[in-house]
């Protein structure tokens, strides 16, 4: 009797569960709209400043901390704006002295680093000690190379141990609301650095409070505060302390033809972070990040996966999306800002400089060749569905100093010609040197060889000496480089300002590895061009130094370039969202869910202009 | 008593093991690991920073100076901070591993409690139609990969492709902030949400799982159908349920707890890299591929020190279960 009545309750307490279970908690209270589901490829290790050189670090800490600087949302080419910075740096006539005002009345988000838990006021020794944190070796910093040898007095600061009660003689607080800033040779790139989620401002209380700690409990003054922290998801919540900032579509580069199938309109007048709450998705499987995406009531923004393209989109440049996806997303073809190139380590004499003349010049033919022979039409096709943008030479689409009127022979495959120039150098299948291609570990990686490898072929070049050189992690294949153990390897470049001089600093003789100089390229004249072009003002006579390097690289052939990667994000029809790339990342402050009545009020507005 | 004497007894000749798998991991990754500095120091190291950062990450100490650090640490059980997030490696733990042991549980039990009852019932069948297909069944389940059954399963169940009756991925948040909100509602909140996202990755898993551990259970009944007191049983008429449960299975029972416990220490820490990347779920298995790949020696000592310790203490309360299952068995043979 016991046991059926026992029966007979826990039978009750599942049909009990069922009958509940279908009901989702909280269904019967308001929906709740002030969230935006953003998503990304890949996860921020730390939002610390001082190492955030990832895009995903990017991201968060440009949203987190104020820079004195950042991009306007819409406009293109970018264009900076002041942000915590009251107005753009006053510059001297020589291009040393920066002169930088700051906003009065900014403050850090209360946290229990502060006294009393009361965040205080952000001044502009907060800033100059948020730099000084990049020179000391203690933080592990990855942003110091942006101004290493740049600013005086601050190399030699961390010298004598970087005592942070030290003054740096270049940087300093003019005042409690003016920075200054010395340099020890004209920079004009200065003001883009202080866009970089690097120069991101910091409270000293709060490193010291946290200690390592620091990166996973930021504490800033930027749009949003950080609310929780794990590998898959990070929890942003509006800061309630941010100064007001109202979106100004005009401001911000609005152009009605290029941005209103965005609805950006319905942006203009709100104030900035305009959504309470921000939820970042890191989501690296495509196949999860796009069925997510496409269920409807989780993450809002995503990419199409490679393989789900000709199933979503009836073209991909422009992105127009089949009708039955159209109806639930908007999108946007975005190109990166960068490239992807492929390098000769110019200090191994199999494949570079020489010190014999003859075989210099025959290695120079070499390279040539298998210019002529690399393919990057065919790499666009299988790869980037076919709507990477391919150049010649090392700056892309975007610079002042894209070349649109430069050949296109450099980057079109030509197999006769390949031969012609093995031919020209004495070059047989005998005599030729092993192709030791280094290369990160994955699927990709392999595929990418193996298609090196048949273009090989094509031009002549034996298949057995043709070795993949496999590398297990980035950190492995970095430490390869940067010992100048690679022969020949694939690599792809952000640009962290818009200038091309960080495309061009990448052949800087001085910058070789372990600089960024991976390729080892040393040319005189290109050196002494760099050196010139870097210090100068933006301008005409700049660009055409600029153009002129870019010929240079592609007359020795230390490299071959390029292609420009474009990606297919999509997001819900009723998020405003118009999506962008490093180095232009303080994005989600701008992003808007609204209601479906406000849609529908700006289709009838729209109806009726027309 | 005994079995505490031997309990402690085994604890202590594990001693040497745990410091031989710990050893051999350590060389491992000192040897063969990732070398942090470089992904660590960004775009454009200079040669003067490497070598600050090697020196504050101990790359240039003797490895002997090293291990006996890492000893000092196991000891303590102070693995430190991550080299990356700067986060204390106990914090990690107690973040992480408790969400691996929620998402594998379900699996576990139902793929052992389905394991043994489609083994019986196929051991009972033996030979018939029944046997042949529940081992067809399992032979499909260890077939396939587990990548596609991850795959499959997420697009059947949790997508518009499919029912779209469960989340695609994420857990459990804490309930939203509501200031009239009831403890039942936080209750049953907490309640709805861990069975909708672990529904779809139990399913999975248990689909996969459920064919090894079939197949296994059954040899092992089978191989106990063959004795003599079941010939006996048979041939005086009785083999029935009553006798595979009471008898067979009881006698089965030591192969089948062995495997059971055995893989306890994966389940509490180990964690599942492939249901944690598809269907975006916090576990420990992401964070100590993430370790090893980034290499994140705090955070790989740490799990690797843990999974050694739980799998001796595994192997120590086996034999427990053993004696516990059969009193015949003495702790000093």
């Amino acid at each position: 009797m016991i046991v059926k009545k026992r029966h007979t309750l826990l039978w009750a307490f599942i049909v009990l569960l069922a009958i509940v279970g279908c009901q989702k908690p909280f269904s019967n209270r308001a929906k709740d709209i002030s969230v935006f589901r953003f998503s990304e490829n890949g996860a921020p290790i730390s939002m610390d400043p001082v190492q955030g050189s990832s895009q995903y670090a990017n991201l968060m800490n440009t949203s987190i901390f104020d820079t004195l600087y950042e991009y306007k949302y819409l406009k293109k080419p970018y264009e900076l704006k002041p942000l915590l910075a009251s107005a753009m740096p006053e510059v001297s006539e020589d291009g040393i002295l920066y002169t930088i005002p700051i906003e009065k009345g900014v403050h850090f988000t209360d946290d229990p680093c502060f006294p009393d838990g009361v965040g205080r006021e952000l001044t502009a020794e907060d800033f100059v000690y948020s730099i000084k944190r990049m020179f000391d070796p203690k933080n592990q910093p990855q942003g110091a190379w942006l101004w290493q040898g740049r600013i005086k007095g601050l190399d030699e600061w961390k010298e004598a141990g970087s005592d942070y009660e030290q003054p740096v003689e270049g940087l300093r607080a003019k005042d409690r609301y003016t920075i200054e800033v010395e340099l020890t040779q004209p920079y004009p790139q200065l003001v883009y650095t202080f866009a970089m989620g690097y120069s991101g401002v910091v409270p000293r209380e709060a490193v010291e409070y946290y200690g390592k700690e620091f990166g996973i409990k930021p504490v800033g003054s930027g749009p949003y505060q950080l609310v929780k922290f794990s590998t898959k998801k990070a929890v942003l919540k509006r800061n309630p302390k941010f100064r007001e900032q109202i979106f100004d579509l005009e401001y911000e580069g609005y152009v009605p033809e290029e941005h209103d199938w965005a609805n950006v309109k319905l942006l203009q007048g709100k104030t900035m972070p305009i959504m309470e709450n921000v939820e970042v998705y890191f989501m690296r499987e495509s196949m999860t990040r796009w069925n997510s995406l496409n269920k409807g009531n989780e993450i809002q923004l995503g990419t199409i996966p490679i393989e789900l393209t000709h199933m979503v989109a009836e073209s991909l440049k422009p992105l127009v999306l089949k009708p039955e996806y159209a109806k639930k997303f908007n999108g946007m073809n975005l190109p990166d800002f960068g490239l992807v190139y492929f390098l000769f380590n110019m200090d191994d004499p199999k494949i570079g400089y020489h010190p014999d003349p003859e075989q210099n010049h025959r290695n120079f033919l070499l390279r040539k060749a298998i210019r002529a022979g690399y393919d990057w039409n065919q790499r666009n096709r299988r790869f980037y569905n076919n709507v990477g943008d391919i150049f010649p030479g090392i700056i892309p689409r975007g610079l002042d100093a894209f070349d649109e009127t430069l050949p296109m022979d450099s980057v079109t495959a030509d197999y006769e010609q390949a031969k012609a120039y093995l031919k020209e150098g004495g070059w047989t299948a005998e005599n030729l040197p092993v192709l030791d291609y280094h290369s990160g570990t994955g699927v990709i990686y392999v595929q990418f060889f193996e298609q090196f490898r048949g273009w090989m072929e094509k031009i002549g070049y034996p298949r057995e000496k043709i070795k993949l050189n496999l590398h297990a992690t980035f950190g492995d294949f970095s430490k390869a480089m940067k010992n100048k153990e690679c022969m020949v390897w694939g690599m792809g470049w952000g640009l962290d300002y818009p200038d091309s001089e960080n495309v061009l600093q990448l052949f800087y003789g001085p910058n070789k590895s372990p600089g960024s100089n991976a390729s080892n390229y040393d040319n005189p004249e290109f050196n002494e061009l760099f050196r010139k072009a870097k210090v100068m003002q933006p301008g005409p006579e700049r660009t055409e130094l600029y153009k002129k390097m870019n010929k240079m690289i592609i007359e020795d052939v230390p490299v071959l370039t390029g292609l420009t990667r474009n990606s297919p994000y999509i997001w819900h029809k009723n998020v405003v969202f118009h999506h962008s790339r490093n180095p232009h990342a303080s994005l989600l402050k701008y992003a808007y869910v609204f209601d479906e009545s406000e849609l529908e009020k700006l289709e009838q507005e729209s109806a009726g202009e027309e | 008593m005994e079995t505490l004497q031997y309990a402690l007894r085994k604890l202590i000749y594990s001693i040497p093991l745990i410091f031989g798998v710990t050893m051999i991991s350590f060389v491992l990754m000192v040897y063969f690991g990732p070398d942090i500095t470089y992904s660590m120091l960004g775009k454009n190291a200079t040669d003067q920073q490497i070598v600050e950062l090697r020196e504050q990450l101990g790359y240039n100490l003797p490895f002997i100076e090293r291990y006996f650090m890492f000893l000092k640490e196991l000891v303590t059980f102070d693995f430190g901070s991550s080299i990356s997030s700067g986060e204390k490696v106990t914090s990690i733990l107690g973040k992480h591993v408790p969400v691996s042991i929620a998402v594998a549980l379900p699996s576990f039990i139902l793929s052992n409690v389905f394991g043994v009852t489609l083994a019986l019932i196929a051991a009972f069948h033996r030979g018939k139609a029944w046997d042949k297909l529940i081992m067809v069944f399992a032979v499909v389940g260890m077939s396939v990969s587990y990548l596609m059954v991850v795959i499959a399963f997420q697009v059947i169940f949790s997508t518009s492709y499919g029912f779209n009756w469960f989340p695609v991925q994420g857990w459990v948040e804490p309930p939203p902030d509501y200031p009239d909100i009831t403890f039942f509602e936080i209750i049953y909140y907490y309640w709805y949400y861990y069975w909708a996202y672990v529904a779809v990755p139990t399913m999975a898993s248990v689909f996969v799982s459920l064919g090894y551990n079939t197949r296994f259970f059954r040899a092992v009944i089978v191989e106990e159908l063959n004795r003599d007191y079941v010939r006996t049983a048979k041939a005086y008429g009785v083999y029935s349920w009553k006798i595979m449960v009471k008898h067979v299975l009881k006698n089965a029972l030591i192969p089948i707890s062995t495997r059971i416990i055995i893989t306890l220490p994966f389940v509490i820490i180990a964690g599942n890299l492939v249901l944690e990347k598809f269907f975006g779920i916090p576990g420990i298995g992401l964070v100590t591929y993430d370790a090893i790949t980034n290499g994140d020696l705090p955070i790989v000592k740490a799990v690797v020190t843990c999974t050694a310790v739980l799998y001796v203490m595994a192997l120590i309360f086996t034999d427990i279960v053993y004696k516990m299952i059969d009193p015949r068995i003495s702790y000093n043979r």
